[in-house]
């Protein structure tokens, strides 16, 4: 059935998925750092503050990452007389800066529409308790703009995870790059490239579906915290709960009827 | 006479007024605008201790407004605020430095309750306590479910806000409101998005609250519950104050025609 001897190319394949997860974690972790950062910026008043981040989300948005991940990787290089030795970058630091300043545009989207979706209301009633604007932000506004941005930052991950295999085009030794040097070497185009989907697919299927489980975890109130879930276990031994009657999907319900 | 003019004869007397008869609230010329409308126009109200004031009126007449403003949600535009004696707003500024302690003994409960909907009822009242006034968290959860148990709402204590009827949430609002022993408590149209049902186990909790000593200013559409309950009664129409007594006398014995106006109109409703 297989033409390929993979068992001599395991090692390599381990290392590209390796590669492949290493740009994921970190070009994501960044992605949704600067995406928040410019979030935040984006509901602003104030217009000098907003409105570069506006252009910043416009600008990566309309540009293909693969364009970013060129001038990361080959065009900055060319300043380096005038911008100094750091715009010289390897493989892993321009592809990871490049899926981390691409995705950023797109999270800052999905981060500003959770972050406004948050009734107004909610603000003013922790106002009106006394609490600090971290306080506020921290324990009632992100949680459930969470709760909002949570379906479309994970589409987000699962497609930046597809999108490493663009850093083929940078020699970046992620698992495409090790699939292309197996097929030229092998000859067996067809047979490599359709394990390379299976391994993508094996990848990509169990992540959405552990974040579909997580959403559902997070609407539904569960607890992410020890902290939180001992003080639940105190209230319900306080009021004589039994287990069952705790954290059940909101999901029907509705602000102001049953 | 009403209950201000006979705090007034005792401060003239030279006597320091008994503590019931000192206010908790205290708004002098309270002037607010928005987009050059003007919605509160030279506002003068005092909400003395364990007293209960429910403000009535047309909608758009001011009365939330009014009420914001006592906690600063709404920054006046000119005017003086006085709570629990100390200067809150004075002229055109913000005179209280630290807003957060003014907000935690002044509680209020909104029309659409506001409760957050990540969290278990208990959570919700406990909140607070935990992150504006630092008690350990063991500690608000304990005070949240006795909250809870006097709201008559220990049965529902892990249910989220979503899971629970407009009553059952107001009620929830008002053990949060009450988590942080506040002075007084604001009540902005408490049972307005509520079925007669609902309406009927808000105030049944409102009414328990007066019995308590609590102090509360209350906009409220309920003629028949400022009757029953309130110790005074403000009609607001047009941005002012334009009639000022007790129950029995704005509601019963009306002087002016905005009032008895109004009041007609409950009385078509009821026929």
């Amino acid at each position: 059935m297989f033409h390929v001897h993979w068992s001599e190319w395991s090692g390599q394949l381990v290392d590209g998925l390796v590669r492949t997860l290493e740009y994921t974690v970190l070009g994501f972790a960044l992605a949704a750092v600067l995406g928040l950062v410019l979030a935040l910026l984006r509901t602003s008043r104030l217009a000098l503050v907003r409105l570069p981040a506006a252009g910043y989300t416009e600008l990566f948005k309309n540009i293909p990452l693969l364009v970013i991940i060129f001038v990361l990787y080959f065009g900055l290089p060319q300043t380096e007389g005038a911008l100094g030795h750091w715009v010289v970058m390897g493989s892993f630091r321009a592809g990871v800066l490049g899926l981390a300043i691409f995705y950023a545009a797109y999270l800052s989207e999905i981060f500003r529409a959770a972050l406004t979706g948050v009734d107004p209301g909610q603000a003013e009633a922790a106002q009106a308790l006394g609490l600090s604007r971290r306080s506020l932000f921290v324990s009632v506004v992100f949680p459930q703009a969470l709760r909002l941005a949570l379906p479309g930052t994970n589409t987000m991950l699962v497609d930046m995870l597809k999108s490493t295999s663009l850093l083929i085009t940078i020699t970046a030794g992620e698992l495409m790059s090790v699939g292309q040097s197996i097929s030229s070497q092998t000859f067996e185009v067809m047979e490599v490239y359709l394990v390379l989907a299976a391994i993508y697919f094996a990848m990509c299927y169990p992540l959405s579906q552990a974040l579909l489980w997580l959403e559902r975890r997070v609407r539904a109130g569960a607890p992410l915290s020890v902290g939180r879930s001992r003080r639940l276990r105190t209230a319900r031994e306080l009021l004589g709960a039994p287990d069952a009657v705790t954290l059940r999907p909101a999901a029907t319900a509705t602000a102001g009827g049953a | 006479m009403t209950v201000a003019d006979h705090a007034d004869d005792a401060r003239h007397a030279g006597a320091e007024p008994p503590a019931a008869d000192r206010p908790v609230v205290s708004v002098e010329g309270l002037v607010k605008s928005f987009d050059g409308r003007v919605v509160l126009d030279h506002v003068d109200l005092r909400v003395r201790q364990g007293r209960i004031v429910t403000i009535l009126g047309q909608s758009g007449g001011g009365k939330s407004t009014l009420l914001r403003c006592v906690n600063l949600l709404e920054r006046p535009d000119s005017g003086t605020i006085e709570v629990a004696g100390e200067p809150v707003f004075a002229g055109t500024r913000v005179v209280y430095r630290d807003l957060a302690k003014l907000r935690q003994s002044v509680g209020m409960v909104f029309q659409r309750f506001n409760l957050f909907p990540h969290l278990t009822a208990v959570e919700n009242v406990a909140l607070a306590q935990t992150k504006a006034a630092g008690v350990p968290p063991q500690q608000a959860i304990e005070t949240a479910v006795r909250l809870l148990k006097r709201v008559h709402l220990q049965h529902r204590g892990l249910a989220f806000p979503g899971q629970m009827s407009g009553g059952e949430q107001q009620r929830v609002a008002i053990a949060r409101a009450l988590a942080l022993q506040p002075r007084v408590l604001l009540f902005d149209e408490p049972t307005s998005a509520l079925d007669p049902e609902s309406t009927r186990e808000v105030l049944q909790v409102m009414r328990e609250l007066s019995e308590d000593g609590m102090t509360m200013l209350v906009v409220t559409h309920e003629v028949p519950f400022a009757r029953r309950v309130a110790d005074e009664v403000v009609f607001v129409d047009g941005g002012r104050i334009v009639e000022q007594g007790t129950a029995a006398d704005v509601l019963d014995r009306p002087t002016h025609k905005r009032t008895r106006d109004f009041l007609a109109t409950f009385d078509e409703d009821v026929a």
